[in-house]
């Protein structure tokens, strides 16, 4: 046995398994120093409080990604069919057809109420609740938007103004930061 | 008409989520709910869980930073894999080994340059003055832990840490009490030479 190993029953007391009194006295000095190893031992908890917005964002990007792949060949075929045929002869609505859908959904344990309030509904925090997602503490409200940039904020509980973490933001001016969403 | 779903992460706005004595739904309950199609579920199991493993992490890979990729990481696949999630009650467990996967993929990748400096970015809680001390000994206890084997490392992690007895942590690891007191005891010896040169 080399002088950097520990005694055997030394082991045990860094295993919880015997006390430094149960140690013979020629052993306390080095159970000393075993405890004192443990004593260093961090166990200061770590919150990671990024991390749900991250993985979310992450799953969302590729969904998207993948989206795009889907509707390549079929938005390229549809270009195909009104270069050959011109114009169409009862095109869309053009305001409907300009319209996105966009989804909004906030994660908010313990609220009673969500809403978001932007410049497509002049900032009202009563205009567009989220609604909440089966009994989880995700608030769902899906929305149809004209293209263009708008801005926003999630209201919780009537009071709380959260910016959107996943999005862009801008200093409103009066010391707040509105979410920025481009369609 | 084009369909753009906008996640929001939100804040953490009250206390742990999902507790199911607060009526708030069962693992198995969200995973059934997210294999069915409701995707954004799927968030009430990373609010619930990314902080229960993020010091093991930490610990594991000897940096914040390098803990919040790799439970971003493991969040992710564990989505892709929902399916293979065998029992959706005992989701955390299985996700906690796709998270030790990780982490030891990440050290094999790093092997080279295990990176003792990093280990100072390991936060420690204590930073007054008085603590000073503490902390030292706590940075030079993470530097000698970077020094240890994966496997030893965790095992000392998963006891002295997380606080886990051999026998749970056998139980988590699918091993046998005997052969994780014997990578343990090694690790002692190796902690202890390390920290008398650190001395």
């Amino acid at each position: 046995m080399t002088k950097s190993e520990f005694d055997p029953q030394v082991k045990q007391l860094l295993d919880g398994e015997l006390t430094l009194a149960d140690l013979p006295a020629e052993l306390r000095q080095e159970g000393e120093e075993a405890l004192r190893l443990l004593a260093a031992v961090d166990r200061e908890p770590l919150s990671l409080p990024a991390v749900t917005w991250r993985v979310m964002a992450t799953l969302e990007r590729r969904r998207q990604r993948r989206l795009t792949w889907l509707l390549a060949p079929a938005l390229a075929a549809a270009a195909a069919l009104v270069l050959w045929f011109g114009r169409p002869a009862n095109p869309p609505a053009a305001a409907s057809s300009a319209m996105v859908t966009v989804r909004f959904v906030l994660v908010a344990p313990g609220a009673h109420q969500v809403s978001v309030a932007g410049t497509f509904n002049r900032w009202d925090p009563s205009a567009t609740p989220l609604v909440r997602s089966g009994s989880a503490d995700v608030w769902v409200a899906t929305l149809s938007l004209p293209p263009g940039q708008h801005q926003y904020a999630f209201v919780v509980d009537g009071v709380r103004w959260v910016p959107d973490p996943t999005a862009p933001a801008i200093d409103d001016g009066f010391g707040r930061r509105n979410s920025v969403l481009t369609l | 008409m084009s369909v753009l779903t906008l996640f929001t992460g939100g804040k953490r706005l009250h206390a742990e989520t999902g507790d199911p004595r607060r009526g708030a739904p069962s693992d198995g309950e969200v995973v059934r709910a997210v294999l069915a199609g409701d995707r954004e579920r799927y968030a009430v199991l990373v609010e619930r869980y990314r902080d229960r493993y993020a010091r093991y992490a930490a610990r594991m890979l000897g940096s914040s930073d390098a803990a919040e990729d790799a439970v971003q990481d493991a969040f992710v696949r564990a989505y892709d894999q929902l399916a293979q999630c065998q029992d959706p009650n005992k989701f955390v467990g299985w996700f906690f080994l796709i998270l030790r996967n990780r982490c030891f993929a990440e050290q094999r990748k790093s092997r080279s340059h295990v990176s003792l400096e990093a280990a100072s970015s390991v936060p420690t809680g204590d930073r007054s003055d008085a603590g000073t001390e503490t902390a030292e000994r706590r940075r030079a206890l993470q530097e000698a832990l970077m020094g240890l084997t994966a496997e030893q490392r965790e095992v000392f992690v998963l006891k002295h840490v997380e606080g886990l007895s051999y026998i749970q942590i056998a139980e988590r690891l699918n091993t046998s009490v005997p052969s994780l007191k014997m990578r343990m005891h090694r690790a002692y010896d190796k902690l202890r030479e390390q920290l008398r040169d650190h001395a």
